[in-house]
């Protein structure tokens, strides 16, 4: 098992109650996709597991160790261990494709190191490796902000591909592209979950990629799960459900 | 650990609290800033329109009636009144009652201080069209004007050394600001600064600090300089480096707070420690706006240079101080020429590079 999350609760300092006693577990290779309305709680789930943010109460247990309350440079060894891909991709925009995705390195470099910018052969050979990864090697140079998004989702999966993650998250990764770059990026993570086994955890809204791209689905309500189980289980019903009454499933390719 | 049911109810309570909390702290304001209007109408309508423009007093005369009408009875009247909620006070924070009676007092007395605080002004600064049209005065004016279109070119060599001397003045200033500027920007960035406690205070403690220093002029600071380091170029290079620090450290530190979260966050998410996570993801962010910043207060410092010159800055200042005291027009009017010359050129060529970075 590599990741176990016990009666969580999160409450922002505003008073949101956000989320409310989850649990769950995840088996080492799974491609666990979490779904739910805006505002359920999927992102604060995601930050709260790789400690963005602090949980309120309850255990995350990762690797069968509690990481919780770890802090300081224990905790920097645990978020070295977990990659994250975002929805808005926070690429260094003023940086080249390349710089961009050694940052996903930095946690293991040396700080002066890091700041001269004096980086070893081995670890450009890496980085190219993981741009062959997501397949954008030749625009290594250009500026990350001169790329589509499609493209700097790639670049941002390839970053956290440097962390040699043993846990990926994403966090609606492509809610802001259109249907055919979102499928050819899922096909990525797919790629990444299948060759490395490494472990996604995947925020998404479109249940036609939920259906194509997850082993298991979670699905939250008001901070609170309320499904789990297989993709091919969520029928009509469960749908009206999770998404309200007036919901209908839109389709995409 | 605590029950699901407890964390159920805390934050509602905590809402609660945090209104009634609210509503306590905003009456108590209201009711002293209540006692500020009411004390500030009363003195200047004591002070300034009766006494100063109706009796034409130059000493205002001392009795314990008057203490009395000044001070007690407004203090009295105006808390009362808080308590009714129908101040204008209790309006601003938004605890007044909803009726008539509270619209009423807003709109009159929120005119009367209008109407008071103009008059005040008009008779202290003691605004007077006369003078400023009198036949004498405009005379003055023409011979001054006169002499100024007909500049001294006999000390064109001073002036353009002393003109020389200002820019540096500005430009050393400005050069020497920049890394200790960079450095203080960081530790006065409240999205930096707040994750922890002993960083918040030293946040605290800098950004007051920082302006405290601001909000004293660079020609009291000139002042200061030149009384401490001796009059001439270096007190007035001094006095600006202070106030360049001050002020342009208040404007990195808020574009370094205005930058996107998002990449912050990604490198933090990399196990990134907090030094890789500036160098990585908010020096990126903040090089142009830091540069634009630079090049405008160099710009800034060239036309605060001229003046500090005045006070005994060194420079162009200094020396128009010295033939303006001689009643040598023609010799200003050439240092003023200068002066606007190098100021219009500063100002296009700062525009132009700030254009060309972004
Ligand atoms: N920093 C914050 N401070 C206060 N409340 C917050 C904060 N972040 C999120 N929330 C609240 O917590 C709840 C859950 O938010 P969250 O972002 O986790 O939802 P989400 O499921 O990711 O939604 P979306 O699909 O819109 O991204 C929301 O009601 C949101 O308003
Ligand atoms: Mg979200």
């Amino acid at each position: 098992m590599i990741l176990k999350v016990k009666d969580l609760h999160k409450i922002y300092k505003n008073g949101m109650h956000a989320l409310k006693g989850i649990n769950f577990e995840v088996e080492k290779g799974e491609f666990l996709v979490i779904i739910g309305l805006s505002g359920s709680g999927k992102s604060t789930l995601l930050r709260c597991i790789n400690r963005l943010i602090e949980p309120t109460a309850g255990t995350v247990e990762f690797l069968g160790k509690d990481i919780t309350h770890v802090t300081g440079e224990e905790l920097r060894k645990v978020k070295t261990q977990i990659g994250m891909v975002f929805q808005h991709f926070n690429l260094i925009k003023r940086h080249s494709v390349l710089k961009n995705v050694i940052s996903g390195k930095l946690g293991q470099l040396k700080t002066f190191n890091s700041i001269i910018g004096n980086f070893s052969e081995e670890l450009y050979e890496e980085a190219y490796r993981s741009l062959d990864t997501v397949g954008i090697r030749e625009k290594a140079d250009e500026r990350a902000d001169s790329l589509s998004g499609g493209q700097q989702q790639r670049v941002a999966i390839a970053r956290s591909l440097m962390q040699s993650p043993k846990l990926l998250l994403a966090d609606e990764p492509v809610a802001s592209l259109d249907p055919a770059t979102s499928n050819s990026v899922m096909q990525f993570f797919e790629k990444v979950n299948k060759e490395f086994g490494t472990t996604v955890i995947c925020n998404l809204h479109f249940l036609s990629l939920v259906r194509r791209y997850a082993t298991r689905v979670i699905a939250l309500k008001a901070g609170e799960i309320i499904y789990e189980g297989e993709p091919k289980k969520i029928d009509e019903e469960w749908f009206k459900t999770i998404y309200g009454d007036e919901a209908e499933e839109v389709e995409i390719r | 650990m605590r029950t699901t049911s407890e964390i159920n109810q805390s934050p509602l309570d905590i809402i609660r609290q945090n209104k009634e909390i609210e509503r306590r702290a905003n009456f108590i304001k209201a009711i002293f800033l209540d006692i500020f209007f009411v004390f500030y109408s009363v003195i200047v309508v004591q002070r300034a329109i009766y006494y100063k423009f109706i009796l034409d007093l130059r000493d205002i005369p001392f009795s314990w009636g008057s203490i009395l009408l000044v001070f007690v009875i407004p203090a009295v009247v105006s808390v009362c009144w808080t308590f009714t909620r129908t101040s204008i006070s209790c309006k601003l924070f938004g605890i007044a009652k909803d009726n008539k009676v509270t619209k009423w007092t807003v709109e009159i007395f929120g005119w009367f201080l209008l109407n008071i605080t103009f008059i005040a002004g008009w008779i202290i600064t003691k605004l007077s069209i006369v003078d400023l049209f009198s036949s004498e005065g405009l005379q003055g004016a023409e011979r001054l004007f006169s002499s100024l279109f007909r500049p001294e070119f006999g000390i064109f060599d001073d002036a353009l050394f002393a003109m020389i001397e200002t820019i540096y003045i500005a430009l050393l200033a400005t050069l020497i600001s920049i890394p200790i500027t960079l450095l203080l920007s960081f530790f006065t960035a409240r999205n930096l600064m707040k994750s922890n406690k002993i960083t918040f205070v030293i946040y605290y403690v800098l950004r007051v600090f920082l302006n405290f220093i601001r909000s004293i002029e660079p020609l009291i600071w000139a002042i200061i300089f030149s009384v401490w380091v001796g009059i001439g170029p270096f007190a007035g290079m001094i006095a600006l480096l202070v106030h360049t620090i001050a002020s342009n450290a208040k404007l990195y530190s808020e574009a370094i707070e205005g930058i996107e979260e998002g990449p912050v966050e990604a490198i933090t998410a990399t196990g990134a420690n907090k030094v890789q996570v500036v160098w990585y993801a908010v020096v990126p962010q903040i090089v142009l706006p830091f540069l634009s910043f630079t090049i405008y207060r160099w710009d800034i410092n060239v036309r605060m240079a001229t003046i500090i010159g005045l006070v005994g800055g060194g420079g162009i200042g200094t020396m128009l101080m010295q033939y303006q005291g001689l009643a040598r027009w023609h010799e200003v009017g050439l240092i003023v020429l200068m002066i606007a010359l190098v100021v219009w050129v500063m100002d296009y060529v700062s525009a132009k590079i700030r254009e060309a970075i972004y």
